[in-house]
């Protein structure tokens, strides 16, 4: 008697569900997937690749203080735009150089041809000295790039005492830019007493960065208020050359190599493809499994899967237009689970339907009920996988975020599916097409158990 | 095809063949870790990981006499095979990417390879300590809150049967890294986390399906908690196997087709889908249902069930 009242309430609730609000439902659906398609094409170009599968240079930097002091946060863009202008250097027009945490930078510079040179660069020291010529006056320091051997000469300033460097022209209108130094209270001293020295003789003084002389300008005057100025016919480039020089050599912090990753690009692209084949292999088998476990109803969950991919590759190129989303191969390794999730979530699906069915539910009450439970149960089941992805994307360090964030748009992708696709798809197939029929459904032993049950229920009942 | 199995598969009859199994696999994995240890990657200690691709016909002792030739003596060297060409992931404890980029460079000089032919990962001291940290904090914060969501959404029993299989799970899964000398890397804990929380939820589903049934007075009549249980993983067997096969095969593309990153997660995703179905089978619900039925309400129907069949059985005995 209970089975009774139950059955004609869900059917009475799944008739107010009208086929027309699962209509319009399609027509938004498709609407999305025509604007996620023109989101993603050509992927190739779409969807942003991570080093590992450009091949290039990524590096993680970590600053640290000489004397274990916390490293504050203007230290920090400093040291990052220090390192910004030593990638500059090398030439690499696609090269980032990003803040990543409170105490790392990320460099990355895809397609380095010379990896060497490129970890050489970014990794240098920089310490630089102030050297009066006389001191080192048995070389040649017309010369620059000359290399001093170390303990042959004494510096009487370090890069320690630049508090700012700039570069502005010489003066209003030259084509010439001077490069601009302040001092601290005790450089601007040294320098005061160094110039009074220097000047009537006018005499030189070597900027020595790692023991090579970069330069040796002469002093014009005598310079008591700590502003240096270094002119000699640069050119912005030769100035903001200058300037990355001087500031390499006042590095408030020290920056030692974290993570590194080198990559052929061949190689990266072989990774891309091996992946590629993994999921195209993945997608293949899986959905060739469900036709031959459900037969019609696998044209169902292979629509799932398609619309899922759909939406899914909308919103990695959409992410990756914006510029925070780059494709990794942990991040491909995300994306191959999420296929088997996404199949799990119609698998919920069509096995409660088919147990409805058994139940002996018409074909509509169980289409409504089915998409509804299965749904209920996806939806948990995507919680918890959700809670592991959000978890790894947050709070784990390096590449691994990677997997965690394409899992996480995975499951949203899924959970968008149900809704937009598995749902209103079963109940309008329950509606128009299933009962037609149930062979080619797939359904018909279901329906023909559903049958008996209930003639069972009827005959134990008139006994 | 069937959604469901004519004749009903005796699971929790071989309970205590299913427990012995596990406990073996446990005192294994335990002698595994405390006898063989687990290798941990660089990742996590800092030290140079150098991926070589199609190395043609170089073999291991070549490599090893070209790396001793460059200064390093101690290396691991592992084989590798990506899309049928050999490689090598060759591994030390250099910590400067100069250095080591360098290393990789003359190595492939010598072995004359081609331009950009292997990828070169250096991870300085002091991140290991950073990656180790976070990979734990993550671990603890996604179990401890999925743990949290299972216990505050269904029963108490529950929760703790499932976790205990999940730890089933996991130790077995250590245990399989011990024994094979695999490298725990970080991708190696994101993978298996992932599982848990999948897994986890495996055994949820076959809970809930097993309470439904117990409220269900015209399914529940005449049956012990251990038949309703039974009867109730055989009503969702379908789905577990349908759900595994269709997570567990693209996974499996993945270790066949991947490289080593690809692989890394695969070997970890497989191994832990197969032992969480298997768990969700053979460790939570025996144990959940084995709790139950010692609950005064459902001893009393097996005691009644008891009786009357033992009152046959004497009626038969009349009979003959």
């Amino acid at each position: 008697m209970a089975d009774k009242t139950n059955s004609s309430r869900q059917a009475r609730s799944s008739r107010a569900v009208e086929p027309k609000r699962h209509k319009i439902t399609m027509v938004v659906l498709l609407i999305i997937l025509v604007l996620c398609a023109v989101a993603f094409t050509p992927i190739g170009e779409k969807i942003t690749q991570g080093l590992d599968l450009q091949g290039g240079v990524s590096v993680i930097m970590s600053a640290s203080k000489p004397d274990g002091s916390e490293v504050s946060a203007e230290e920090m863009s400093q040291a990052t735009a220090i390192v910004e202008n030593r990638v500059n250097s090398l030439g690499a027009s696609e090269a980032t150089v990003q803040k990543s945490g409170a105490t790392s930078i990320l460099v990355q510079i895809p397609g380095a041809t010379n990896p060497e040179e490129a970890l050489e660069t970014i990794g240098r020291t920089g310490f630089l000295e102030f050297v009066d010529i006389d001191v080192i006056n048995a070389l040649n320091v017309g010369t620059p790039n000359l290399e001093l051997k170390q303990g042959t000469y004494e510096a009487f300033m370090t890069g320690g005492n630049i508090e700012n460097v700039s570069i502005g022209q010489e003066s209003q209108g030259s084509p010439y830019y001077a490069v601009n130094l302040r001092l601290d209270a005790e450089g601007s001293q040294i320098f005061k007493q160094k110039t009074a020295e220097l000047a009537p003789l006018k005499g030189r003084i070597a900027i020595v960065l790692d023991g090579v002389i970069n330069s040796a300008p002469t002093v014009q005057n005598v310079i008591p208020d700590g502003r240096v100025s270094i002119t000699g016919g640069y050119s912005v480039e030769g100035a903001q050359q200058m300037k990355t020089i001087l500031d390499s050599g006042s590095l408030p912090v020290n920056l030692n190599y974290s993570e590194s990753r080198v990559v052929g690009p061949t190689l990266g692209q072989a990774s891309l493809q091996q992946g590629l084949i993994a999921i195209a292999v993945g997608f293949a088998i899986v959905i060739i499994y469900l036709f031959i476990f459900y037969q019609g109803l696998g044209i169902l969950t292979m629509g799932s899967l398609a619309v899922f991919a759909i939406v899914y590759l909308g919103i990695l190129a959409a992410l990756s237009q914006m510029g925070v989303f780059a494709l990794s191969l942990p991040g491909i390794a995300g994306i191959v689970l999420t296929i088997g999730m996404a199949a799990d979530s119609s698998i919920l699906v069509l096995e409660r339907f088919r147990e409805e069915l058994r139940m002996g539910h018409s074909i509509k009450t169980a289409a409504a009920n089915g998409a509804r439970h299965g749904i209920g149960t996806s939806i948990d089941a995507d919680i918890v996988s959700l809670v592991s992805a959000l978890s790894l994307f947050f709070i784990a360090v390096g590449p691994v975020k990677g997997f965690g964030l394409t899992l996480a748009l995975g499951i949203l992708c899924d959970i968008v599916t149900m809704f937009l696709f598995k749902l209103p798809a079963l109940n309008l197939l329950a509606h128009f097409a299933i009962p037609k029929h149930p062979k080619f459904w797939g359904i018909a032993s279901d329906v023909a158990e559903g049958k008996e049950k209930k003639m069972d229920i009827r005959r134990s009942r008139r006994a | 095809m069937r959604s469901h199995f004519k004749r009903e598969i005796p699971f929790m009859s071989v309970r205590y063949i299913m427990f012995a199994i596990s406990a073996i696999l446990l005192v294994l994995s335990i002698v595994g870790i405390a006898y063989k240890g687990l290798n941990f990657g660089i990742e996590f200690q800092g030290g140079t990981s150098i991926d070589f691709r199609n190395t043609a016909a170089v073999s291991t002792e070549e490599m090893r006499t070209i790396l001793a030739e460059q200064g390093e003596q101690a290396a691991v060297i592992q084989t590798t095979l990506s899309e049928d060409n050999p490689g090598f992931l060759v591994r030390t404890t250099e910590t400067d990417p100069n250095a080591a980029s360098a290393l990789a460079k003359a190595v492939s000089d010598k072995l004359e390879l081609p331009e950009d032919s292997y990828t070169v990962t250096t991870i300085g001291p002091g991140w290991g300590a950073d990656v180790t940290k976070s990979s734990l904090i993550a671990f603890m914060v996604a179990i401890g809150l999925i743990i949290i969501w299972i216990a505050i959404r269904f029963e108490f029993k529950m929760s703790l049967t499932g976790i205990l299989s999940l730890f089933h799970d996991l130790l077995i899964l250590v245990g399989v890294y011990a024994w094979t000398g695999r490298d725990v890397t970080p991708n190696v804990i994101a993978a298996l986390l992932t599982i848990m929380g999948y897994s986890l939820y495996d055994t949820v589903v076959v809970f809930h399906r097993i309470n439904e049934n117990a409220k269900n007075a015209e399914f529940a009549k005449n049956k012990t908690f251990l038949e309703i249980a039974n009867k109730s993983l055989n009503e969702v067997f379908v789905r577990t196997i349908n759900t595994s096969l269709t997570s567990l095969v693209p996974v499996l593309a993945m270790l066949f087709f991947g490289g080593e990153t690809l692989k890394d997660f695969a070997f970890a995703l497989s191994l832990g889908l197969i032992l969480g179905s298997y768990s969700s089978i053979g460790i939570a619900t025996p144990l959940y249902s084995i709790w139950k039925s010692i609950e005064p309400e459902w001893k009393k129907v097996a005691q009644r069930l008891e009786n009357k069949q033992k009152k046959q059985e004497k009626n038969l005995g009349t009979h003959v």
